[in-house]
């Protein structure tokens, strides 16, 4: 029996594993992808961080926080209604696996990506501008939980029983604006208002930033620990409405 | 409904029903597939059928009944049903941003099939599809054809022992088209229960053992292609071809005693009758007092077709009249078992 879970077990994660090479060999080079998941943190960063003074350090906590959160969060509400409407996501419902284990494999693709960029971000920022990374240990802990956690945040998007990338794509982006603005990335925790400050807390994208301001300039706010520990329960969190709205997508016929 | 099942029994339905909001689209049905056969699954556009086969591949959630296939109840544990189970859709579903190759092993490694088998697997059918040429060239630049060929060959690469195929020729060359059918036939001499769901009649003809027709969400016959073109003599024809100018003779041909209605096929004359030994020398005697030669003269008796319309409501001769006098010819696509 409990050979049987095992073998179970692993064929589900190597089922995970198989969606995500697919995955990524197929939609990296997608304009959808390039354009919300690698160029838009970019833009948001210089849109918001030219002309102000700011030590590299700091800049680097920012941008990789930028990267990790609309990245992963960016796949999700891209590939899911794109395979729907091409047809392909039956393909992955009708195999052998469950529910969960198509989720994590969706989660991992948004996830790969997030890791990818927010790496090249950190090799331009190390070498070209000098940073230093206070704690490498803490920013694997930010980047990492965090990349999974948005990527879920953005699955929950992609589960949104339509065939069409544009009518998630625009509910996924206001929110994931909001986010930003209100989670401490654009005006540190530290100078924010009380009432400000306690809305930004509702926000995981607060706790990844922080967690990258203990790791690169070694200046965060927060315990680590809880800035970890709510980025892996967000991520946790975030994939029970996605199993919700597939679920109802089955019902539905969608 | 109490369930009764069999291990003679690939598929088993009871009181399956799917309701879209307040819209039912199957209604209550219930039927079985027998393991080794080629189960035809027809009826009109709307009628319930890719409903059907989607809750039937875990697709879709019923409504209401029940799912047992190979004796595993679908809603309890569909994992090792699903394992078996290989899908073609009626869109062909490849990604079309991989190799023909890359497609198979994606498909592949996500069945389990185990890693020394892939790759020759993969080769095998490639092989069989006539693609191995084109294994490392991107599926977007496959023909529809090809891409149909690729999609049947992932479905079947884990050696599923229940194929559900909807809608596998509409849109393909004739060649393409028989090349399919040829490998249904040899999938299911293989031992494949094959889960056909069509609207092509004559393909359902010449293809399965057992026919079911939806009409309106609910199974309207269910039978053998045979048995049931038997229970509908009336709709048994002569088809003449008459020189010169036969075609201006549908007036004349329609008042013959006997005959129901008259259809134009082409250069042909189909005249529907319940009693086409007595109407032959009618038809004769038609061509003599009208000084016109028989080109040919042919009894028929009822098609799939002829079935599946009487049986869906459409009247048969209304239908390809309406047809003949746009021209066409769209009635007359099925070959007939002549008498």
């Amino acid at each position: 029996m409990n050979g049987g879970w095992l073998r179970r077990l692993r064929d589900e994660l190597a089922q995970a594993w198989v969606i995500v090479v697919k995955d990524v060999k197929v939609y990296y080079l997608r304009p959808g992808m390039i354009m919300f998941g690698f160029l838009m943190p970019f833009f948001m960063f210089f849109s918001f961080s030219v002309r102000r003074e700011m030590a590299a350090a700091q800049g680097i906590a920012r941008l990789l926080a930028l990267t990790t959160f609309f990245t992963a969060s960016a796949a999700g509400p891209f590939i899911i209604p794109l395979e729907r409407r091409l047809g392909t996501y039956d393909r992955l419902l009708a195999a052998p696996m469950s529910l969960l284990t198509l989720l994590l494999g969706k989660t991992a693709v948004g996830a790969f990506f997030a890791i990818v960029v927010s790496t090249f971000t950190l090799l331009v920022g190390v070498t070209a501008f000098g940073a230093i990374v206070a704690h490498p240990g803490l920013l694997l802990a930010g980047v990492l939980p965090g990349a999974f956690a948005f990527s879920a945040l953005g699955l929950i998007f992609g589960s949104i029983p339509t065939r069409n990338p544009g009518d998630v794509q625009m509910p996924s982006t206001l929110l994931r604006w909001g986010l930003l603005f209100i989670s401490g990335v654009f005006i540190p925790l530290e100078e924010m208002a009380p009432a400000a400050r306690a809305v930004a807390y509702l926000s995981p994208l607060t706790y990844a930033q922080d967690l990258m301001n203990h790791a690169v300039p070694g200046k965060g706010l927060l315990n680590p620990w809880l800035d970890l520990a709510v980025l892996l329960a967000a991520g946790v969190l975030f994939l029970v409405p996605s199993l919700r709205l597939h679920r109802r997508a089955r019902r539905l016929g969608r | 409904m109490k369930a009764i099942q069999s291990l003679d029994n690939a598929i088993e339905v009871y009181n399956l029903t799917k309701y879209y909001g307040d819209l039912l689209a199957v209604d209550h049905i219930s039927f079985q597939v027998r393991q080794g056969e080629v189960f035809g699954f027809l009826g009109p556009n709307g009628a319930g059928k890719t409903t059907t086969q989607r809750m039937l591949t875990t697709l879709l959630e019923p409504t209401e009944g029940r799912i047992v296939i190979f004796g595993h109840d679908l809603a309890r544990d569909p994992y090792p049903i699903k394992r078996q189970m290989g899908l073609v859709p009626e869109e062909s579903n490849v990604y079309t941003e991989l190799t023909a190759w890359d497609n198979l092993m994606f498909t592949a490694r996500l069945y389990r099939v185990p890693r020394s088998e892939r790759a020759v697997r993969a080769r095998e059918l490639l092989e069989t599809f006539g693609l191995w040429e084109k294994r490392d060239v991107k599926v977007e630049n496959f023909s529809k054809g090809m891409r149909r060929r690729l999609s049947i060959a992932m479905a079947i690469i884990h050696k599923p022992t229940l194929l559900f195929l909807d809608e596998p020729t509409p849109g393909l060359d004739a060649q393409s088209a028989r090349a399919i059918r040829d490998l249904i036939r040899r999938l299911n001499a293989e031992g494949t229960t094959i889960f056909l769901t069509t609207h092509q009649i004559e393909e359902a003809n010449q293809l399965c053992d057992r026919v079911a027709i939806i009409n309106h969400g609910r199974i309207a016959a269910i039978d053998t292609p045979e048995r049931l073109k038997a229970a509908f003599r009336r709709v048994q024809s002569v088809e003449v071809a008459l020189e010169p100018d036969g075609q201006a003779h549908g007036g004349g041909l329609r008042a013959l005693p006997g005959v129901t209605t008259a259809v134009k096929m082409g250069d042909k004359w189909r005249l529907y009758t319940e009693d086409p030994s007595a109407l032959l020398p009618h038809v004769v005697r038609y061509a003599e007092k009208h000084g016109l030669r028989v080109v040919s003269l042919s009894t028929l008796g009822p098609s799939l077709e002829d079935v599946f319309l009487a049986i869906t409501g459409r009247e048969v001769g209304a239908v390809r009249h309406d047809t003949a006098a746009r021209g066409g010819e769209q009635g007359a696509k099925g070959r007939r078992g002549r008498r």
